[in-house]
């Protein structure tokens, strides 16, 4: 049996793609029954431009649940990496890319390193630690540099020149749109997380350490390096996804995304990421995360307020997820498994 | 000596003041079968752990292939050859097969990408070594328990392994599943590899071992060629005391008429049929077969875990229905489970805790507060008449031995005064003398007018515990066995053939009908 998925993916699709799949284009089926002008490509580079940053944010979530942790730390380290690293360059008195960009994502991989330490030495659990640093990093950025926004009149020019910025323009009629260069860079970074994940010893140990972390370390996994790895990397990503999404909003603002932890890691685990750990594709990652975005995005062409999106993403969220777990425990008690949890 | 793998010496430890492991001696051949039996807590486990790096000794030495052995360190027992394969098995469940086999290897290469085709590779060799067939891409969560401990075996093969140490790796396993194994650890002994096997099963322990090394109180017994022991021998060395079984007689009763639990063609969706048999106070009834012929569920139904689809359940002559838990201990029926750490104690709660659990609803004082002086008591009854051995109802279960644990799981069950009670393998993975005393509560509650039902596959538990005994096979009853038949002497070997060879009893019924006494 040679799929066309099995082809690209190399592996059979799980349970959870299929439905997302499918869910995906009945919605969209939908939505564009009643607005025909949403099935465009317009559409779909804006939907790519707006979701950008929470892909990004949503793979490092995705590597977190693997490695059998949570992570409700990441917004703030987005916010704080980005903001910092704006101020810092004023500092220096700049206004360029090229110095925001390595210096945030270096100050999310600091803050990141910082959990993965606390977890390991403490040895508490990782939501306990990451609540924790979540409150320290927004906390500490507040009192030492402020609150101060700066709407796109005032904030750097080569930000908001770079959320507007397209790799490809087309004049449609009227007005002229076109694909984001966030694209190229969350294309970019699905592909190395997937090698990372898949094809090197340092993400089969991720994956080895959420399956069981005692198995891991008796067969010889150096937990802290896994752990330093894991936090690390999502916190380098936050640092990136922050910069792009102060610079999609054309807007600075260092209070946002307070509480958007929660919605990322439910698009994560609607796309079959385990909280118990060791589990999760990096395609359901992208398909939870389209979910949440089309739901953010096009419900005002069905005649409803935006604010809808979280009731309809929670609704998918509770009916799918209960579903996977009932046809579950209907097998297993078919099989008279009595299996906690 | 020059052809041993493996040379302990003089090791010594202990734990808080108490000798876990004294001054002991152990050398093991290249390319032998050594067991090591003893009771729990007798220092076997100790002694896999000293050998493979876990535990640092207080005194003594480990010599592998004549190189020493750096003590406390596990990755230096592993660069030597030694591997464990430890009870929990330690696999990644969500990770495929062949990836689980390959692991350390892959971890321990400088190559830090992992091909999936070289990954393959290592696992598709070491199982063909092996001679087993096992589908490399599916998930291990998906395998038998068997089937998870040929994947563990494997993984240790691939590390290059020279030592394997085993623990009780059959004990969740069918008769069949305990063949398979067995041929694959002869299979590896004839190609060099040294197998150290830990298990309760005393029949297994003398169909493989080469020499058998009896543990007792953290001391060794003595190396034993397994041709110059026997089954009495053997226990009598690992308990210091002639451990009998004294088999247990019903005396009749009045009112045997009305049987408290009767059973009439009672079926499940899957795994049984035509179930039929009776239970009268004081009888104990074995229900015997290999694993997976039924048993479980029929017990299952009876406690309301699995619903029936046809036949009567009658309790007291009285047709009963019972559809959950609470309905069968309310009706006075007790189920032990077979996996007592996830179905049958709460690891992480006292003794006292675990045996009042049952019982809380009795335990209320006026105010319909928990009257805890009245919880002590319970425990602290309980954990008497079932001779724990730490009379300390304030240690959390999980630290008690396998014997103990099994105990208080009994004991809890006991303190509902249930009128049947159904023992489901309450001595898989318990050790001889633990045994022993369980037998003799089983006896005793018989005696006292408890109905039981012993479901077992070991012939010589049925045949001391139980005055009627129903032999099933894949679903069906296909022979029961009178008292009066149970008395005579060749019995147990005629169980045996019975539960190993069911498919003989199809053609050949020993006795037909339902048992009378």
């Amino acid at each position: 049996m040679n799929s066309p998925f099995r082809a690209l993916f190399g592996r059979r699709s799980t349970q959870v793609e299929r439905y997302l799949g499918v869910l995906i284009v009945i919605y969209s089926a939908v939505v564009g029954f009643q607005n025909p002008r949403f099935l465009s490509l317009e559409t779909v580079f804006d939907i790519v431009h707006e979701g950008a940053p929470t892909m990004i944010l949503a793979i490092g979530v995705l590597l977190v649940l693997v490695s059998g942790g949570i992570d409700v730390s990441f917004p703030a380290v987005a916010i704080c990496s980005a903001y910092v690293s704006i101020k810092l360059m004023w500092v220096f008195g700049l206004d360029a890319l090229w110095f925001m960009a390595p210096v945030s994502i270096a100050i999310g991989l600091l803050l990141g390193l910082v959990n993965a330490l606390l977890i390991h030495f403490l040895k508490l659990p990782t939501l306990i630690v990451t609540l924790g640093t979540m409150s320290v990093y927004r906390g500490f950025m507040a009192v030492t540099l402020g609150t101060s926004q700066y709407p796109v009149a005032t904030m750097p020019k080569s930000l908001a020149e770079f959320g507007l910025a397209n790799i490809v323009s087309v004049d449609g009629e009227g007005s002229s749109y076109g694909l984001s260069v966030f694209f190229p860079i969350v294309v970019a970074l699905f592909a190395v997380t997937w090698f990372i994940l898949y094809h090197t010893m340092l993400g089969r140990a991720v994956f080895a350490m959420g399956s069981d972390e005692e198995a891991a370390s008796r067969v010889g996994v150096n937990l802290l390096r896994t752990r330093l790895f894991v936090y690390g990397y999502t916190g380098a990503l936050a640092g990136m996804a922050g910069l792009m999404y102060f610079a999609a909003m054309q807007n600075v603002d260092p209070v946002a995304l307070q509480g958007f932890e929660l919605m990322v890691i439910a698009a994560v685990v609607i796309g079959g990421a385990k909280l118990t750990g060791g589990e999760g594709t990096i395609l359901g990652t992208f398909l939870g995360v389209l979910l949440f975005q089309l739901f953010q995005s096009t419900l005002v062409q069905l005649g409803l307020a935006s604010t809808w999106a979280s009731f309809f993403f929670g609704s998918v969220l509770l009916f799918s997820l209960a579903m996977i777990y009932y046809r579950q425990r209907k097998a297993d008690q078919r099989n008279l498994v009595f299996r906690i949890g | 000596m020059a052809d041993s793998i493996l040379t302990a010496e003089n090791l010594s430890i202990s734990f808080g003041g108490v000798n876990a492991l004294v001054d002991v001696n152990v050398a093991i051949a290249r390319g032998e079968i050594r067991c090591l039996v003893g009771e729990n807590g007798s220092g076997k486990s100790t002694f896999v752990k000293i050998a493979s790096g876990v535990y640092h000794p207080s005194r003594g030495t480990v010599q592998v292939g004549g190189k020493l052995l750096s003590p406390g360190d596990p990755r230096a027992a592993i660069d030597a050859g030694i591997q464990v394969v430890f009870q929990d098995l330690a696999l990644f469940d969500q990770l495929s097969v062949a990836e689980n086999i390959a692991f350390s290897v892959l971890l321990n290469s400088k190559n830090a990408y992992v091909g999936r085709k070289r990954m393959r590779q290592l696992a598709a060799d070491v199982l063909e070594i092996m001679e087993v067939e096992l589908p490399l891409d599916d998930p291990v969560s998906t395998l038998s328990m068997a089937n998870k401990q040929l994947v563990a075996i494997a993984r240790a093969l691939c590390m290059d392994a020279q030592l394997i140490f085993m623990d009780e790796p059959t004990a969740a396993l069918t008769k069949k599943e305990v063949n398979r194994l067995l041929e694959v650890v002869l299979g590896l002994r004839d190609r060099g590899i040294s197998i150290v096997f830990i298990s309760h099963k005393l029949d297994e322990v003398f169909r493989i071992a080469d020499t058998i090394t009896i543990f007792r109180d953290g001391r060794k017994v003595g190396d034993f060629e397994a041709a110059e022991l026997t089954q009495a021998k053997l226990t009598y060395y690992m308990t210091g005391r002639e451990v009998e079984y004294p088999a247990y007689k019903r005396e009749p009763r009045e009112a045997d008429e009305v049987p408290l639990l009767e059973v009439r063609g009672l079926a499940d969706r899957l795994h049984y049929r035509d179930v039929s048999f009776s239970v009268r106070p004081g009888d104990v009834l074995g229900l015997t077969g290999l694993l997976g012929a039924g048993r479980t569920e029929v017990a299952l139904t009876l406690f309301g875990l699995n619903q029936a689809v046809r036949g009567e359940i009658l309790l007291d002559g009285k047709p009963a229905r019972i559809a959950s838990p609470q309905q069968a201990v309310a009706s006075g029926i007790a189920l032990v489970s077979e996996d007592r750490k996830t179905e049958g104690l709460f690891m992480e709660q006292s003794v006292g805790h675990n045996i009042s659990s049952t019982r809380l609803d009795t335990l209320l004082n006026k105010l319909r507060f928990l009257d805890l002086r009245a919880e002590r008591e319970l425990a602290s009854r309980m954990v008497q008449a079932m001779g724990v051995n730490n009379k300390d109802i304030d240690i959390l279960v999980g630290k008690l031995s396998g014997g103990n644990a099994q105990k208080v799981v009994i004991g809890k069950w006991i303190a509902t005064e249930p009128r049947l009670l159904i023992l489901d393998s309450p001595t898989v993975g318990i050790d001889v003398g633990s045994k022993a005393e369980i037998y003799e509560s089983i006896q005793r509650l018989a005696r006292a007018g408890m109905g039981i039902i012993l479901i077992s596959d070991e012939p010589e538990e049925i045949a001391a515990n139980c005055n009627r005994v129903i032999v099933m096979y894949e679903g069906a009853i296909v022979a029961t066995v009178s008292q009066a038949e149970r008395e005579t002497p060749d019995f147990v070997e005629r169980l045996a053939r019975m539960i190993s060879e069911p498919t003989s009893q199809l053609a050949a019924p020993i006795q037909e009908g339902v048992p009378q006494a």
